[in-house]
């Protein structure tokens, strides 16, 4: 199973929402600013959260290689 | 000079420049909200397109107000391109195009400002993106020289259909992940390790 580390930089999260929309178990609007619930998930929606990011503010790599993902 | 219609045919077509990447941009935004395109758009492309367009919209904006102070058909003030009213040309409709260009500067100057202002007002900001292409549209029909033209009621027409149909999609479609989500909702923390909650550690690029 792999573990997918998640990064926001919220320098460029306008607090659309998505990602909350996506995969709620994995983040949530604080402030109107997108913040990770976790630092590690298993749930591959975290991916698509990432792709849907609208201003690609959100960065998912393999937890056990470091590899950028989305 | 008082003849030259270069300034005025500058001023109406970049007026006509500014009405379309305006459109363009707005409906830009109405695909990034809604999503009717699914995965096949990129979503931080379609947000650089977005501000883009409304970026070149501000240039032909700002070609538009300078033609119309230079052209001598028609005096219009400096002060003019600033304050809503004060040209004598049709004030009424010069003053909502004057209206609909500052609200145009605020919200692209906004952009920059999200971290001033906070995400959440920036985003209730936006909502004045409605009013703006509204005023711009009747800005135009009702200002400029052009409107009688079948070309000109065409491409007035045609953006408020297109920005029309969006927004009605924006209302009755949910985005794709939301009815995805709607129909197979996750327990909220069931499948992620939270043992190191990220919002307590610094946040990297």
């Amino acid at each position: 199973m792999t573990a997918y580390r998640i990064e926001i930089d919220q320098s460029l999260c306008s607090g659309f929402g998505t990602c909350v929309e996506t995969a709620s178990a994995a983040f949530a609007l604080e402030g109107g600013v997108a913040s990770a619930r976790v630092r590690v998930s298993d749930d591959p929606t975290v991916l698509e959260a990432a792709a849907g990011c609208p201003m690609g503010a959100i960065a998912v790599y393999d937890g056990a290689t470091g590899e950028q993902l989305a | 000079m008082k003849n030259d219609p270069t300034f005025w045919i500058l001023a109406r077509a970049s007026g006509f420049a500014a009405y379309a990447l305006l459109t363009a941009s707005v409906l830009a935004g109405l695909v990034l909200k809604s999503r009717p395109f699914g995965s096949r758009l990129r979503p931080a492309t379609v947000t650089d397109v977005h501000r883009f367009l409304s970026l070149l919209g501000l240039g032909f904006l700002a070609v538009h107000g300078v033609a119309l102070v230079l052209d001598r058909a028609v005096e219009i003030p400096l002060l003019a391109l600033l304050v809503p009213g004060v040209a004598d040309y049709r004030p009424l409709w010069t003053g909502l195009g004057v209206v609909a260009a500052e609200l145009m500067v605020l919200l692209v100057a906004s952009f920059s400002l999200r971290r001033l202002i906070g995400a959440r007002n920036w985003r209730r900001l936006h909502w004045a993106s409605y009013a703006t292409f509204a005023l711009a549209s009747v800005h135009g029909i009702a200002a400029g020289s052009d409107s009688g033209r079948p070309w000109a009621l065409g491409v007035y027409l045609g953006a408020l259909a297109a920005v029309a149909a969006a927004t009605g999609w924006r209302i009755l479609v949910p985005p794709a992940a939301a009815r995805a989500r709607r129909a197979d909702p996750r327990p909220e923390g069931g499948t992620v390790d939270d043992r190191v909650p990220h919002r307590d550690r610094p946040v990297a690029v």
